[in-house]
């Protein structure tokens, strides 16, 4: 699809979330929620006495998989296979470039969520929550954000082109 | 011209309604991403390596037709901005939170919302990328007490680019229109002097 | 249309239409702002009727039931706010009350020292749209009047007796206590100086139901991304 045109749905959508419930999208927030419902599950008493584990459990009342973000991305999972499976695109694959092994690129895109979840929690979002979101809102921080997620991937992506290549 | 939005905060529907609401949202924001084909790595990272641009072009064109959707609606009284939550401001967190992204971004070839469009489409990478959050998440949180001092640093207020500069909000609005029309013009040149390295 | 308007690519279209609508948008000022329209009439009308009023004992009842489809704002100072509050409110001082965003539809209850200043925000808020918002009547005074140092009798009649029971232990449950009817008559400053420190008893008994009442302060930290 012509990128502009996908660019316009996606502001749409965006858009619609504002309108709707007045908050963006975002998907990190949905792996903490996660993470805080399993560890909560597992210890609830350590889960409680870390501080960013707790924010997400509040008091108590509701599960925190009650998140509005967990059921936006269940719709991103849901919505994407759609798309892919109308364009043909789906087929179950690992993307790499030539010159590297499965195996190595699986251990790449495991450190690279590894790197991702700590960018994101001390950003407080990721691109779908910051850059699409507080982008569109003119968000100081988030334009600050953007820029240097930009800039994180130009400056490593020369290092990494063996990955691609 | 009565403010009618956001809708939940006036009541339209509650709290467990706005649960679905995120579903659904949830699929078109999915659906987009795929369609512009960011459920592949391949596709994502050549934006980093100058051979498509996609990523800037799309990310862009959604900013532009969300802030001028939220601007128009704004200024005719239909939308209460001021309902709309904005995310504070962590400076510091916030640009270091976002040279790690960027890292990982090229190394792992997604980020959080495509990687789970990948997993849908069939991408075991994405599928590996997402179990590598989920660790990198529970990382972070037991870290927690040792990076809180950085994380809360900063003004942990809302502020906004208008707010900070001083500037009418139309004038910033017109000035990344701008930016972004000038960016895809050079983003077109860009691919066509480096499209043929790509795959 | 004009020929070399069909003679443009999609895209060329599309960053047209996005350069003119940016153009427009130099002269939008999409945030309400501070002004607001308020209907004199209608509102002199309710005030009149007396329906935007709570009582003292009807809010700690509800309270003490743990109802949670409201929010109890205390429009006061942080550090009057941390010196006492009522149990289960959130503290939205005056100076930031409508900026403060919060839902249109929200059921809120208002209260201050005396009662002129969440009358005034009363006002305020049903200006920006709030339908569902009431006054504690008397505020803070008549809260510790009724509610947290009740008056009882001295020789009760079995009926007072019932009553004075109840009235103890709601006192009690805020972390007062009931004064008697002949005390009262010469220490009448007694009720405004009293609580002198936040309880800490109301705090602990209320949280299982009460705390669940508090939608607003211990909501899960959802908002993120």
């Amino acid at each position: 699809m012509n990128p502009y045109l996908a660019g316009i749905g996606l502001g749409l959508v965006l858009l619609a979330a504002f309108v709707l419930v007045g908050r963006g999208l975002g998907a990190s927030g949905a792996f903490n929620a996660i993470i805080a419902w399993a560890v909560n599950l597992m210890a609830p008493e350590h889960a409680r006495s870390n501080e960013f584990i707790a924010g997400y459990l509040g008091d108590g009342s509701s599960s925190p998989l009650k998140s509005w973000l967990l059921f936006e991305v269940v719709g991103v999972f849901a919505g994407a296979m759609v798309s892919g499976l109308l364009a043909g695109r789906a087929k179950v694959t690992t993307e790499k470039g030539p010159r590297v092994s499965v195996r190595t690129r699986l251990a790449m895109a495991f450190a690279g969520g590894v790197l991702m979840a700590f960018g994101a929690a001390l950003a407080r979002g990721c691109t779908s929550g910051q850059a699409l979101t507080g982008g569109a809102l003119l968000n100081l921080g988030s334009w600050a954000f953007m820029m240097m997620v930009f800039a994180g991937a130009y400056a490593v992506a020369y290092f990494v082109r063996w990955q691609w290549r | 011209m009565a403010m009618m939005a956001p809708l939940l905060k006036y009541g339209v529907f509650g709290d467990e309604a706005s649960l679905v609401v995120a579903f659904l949202i949830g699929i078109g924001f999915g659906f987009f991403l795929e369609r512009a084909g960011f459920g592949s790595a391949r596709k994502l990272v050549s934006q980093f390596y100058l051979n498509d641009l996609a990523v800037f072009k799309v990310m862009f064109t959604a900013i532009v037709t969300a802030m001028l959707g939220v601007t128009y609606l704004g200024w005719l009284g239909w939308l209460d901005l001021s309902l709309v939550y904005l995310v504070p401001t962590y400076l510091m967190p916030q640009v270091v939170g976002g040279l790690i992204l960027g890292v990982g971004f090229v190394v792992g070839g997604y980020c959080p919302g495509t990687s789970v469009a990948a997993t849908a489409t069939g991408r075991v990478d994405g599928l590996i990328y997402v179990l590598g959050i989920f660790a990198g998440m529970f990382a972070f949180a037991e870290l927690y007490p040792l990076l809180k001092g950085f994380y809360l640093s900063g003004s942990g207020e809302a502020m906004t680019l208008p707010g900070t500069f001083g500037l009418p909000y139309g004038v910033v609005v017109f000035a990344v229109v701008l930016m972004a029309v000038g960016g895809f013009y050079g983003a077109g040149l860009l691919e066509k002097k480096f499209a043929a390295a790509g795959e | 249309m004009p020929g070399w308007i069909s003679r443009l690519t999609l895209n060329q279209k599309l960053a047209g239409a996005a350069l003119l609508l940016g153009a427009a948008a130099l002269f939008a000022s999409p945030y309400p702002g501070s002004k607001v329209t308020l209907d004199a009439k209608e509102l002199s009308l309710i005030v009149a009727s007396e329906a935007d009023h709570v009582e003292a004992p009807e809010l700690a009842a509800w309270i003490i039931e743990g109802r949670g489809d409201y929010r109890l704002v205390d429009l006061r100072t942080p550090a009057e706010f941390d010196r006492y509050h009522i149990p289960t409110a959130q503290n939205i001082p005056m100076s930031v009350l409508t900026d403060a965003g919060l839902g249109r539809q929200e059921t809120l209850v208002l209260y201050s020292e005396g009662g002129i200043h969440s009358a005034q925000a009363w006002m305020l808020l049903r200006a920006q749209g709030y339908t569902a918002v009431y006054m504690l009547k008397g505020g803070l005074d008549e809260w510790n009047d009724q509610v947290v140092f009740p008056v009882i009798a001295d020789n009760p009649t079995p009926e007072q007796r019932a009553r004075d029971e109840r009235l103890r232990s709601i006192a009690v449950f805020f972390g007062g206590q009931p004064r008697s009817a002949a005390a009262t008559a010469g220490a009448a400053a007694a009720s405004v100086a009293a609580p002198a420190a936040m309880p800490a008893a109301p705090k602990v008994v209320a949280p299982p139901s009460a705390s669940g009442a508090a939608k607003p302060a211990a909501k899960k930290k959802k908002e993120g991304c």
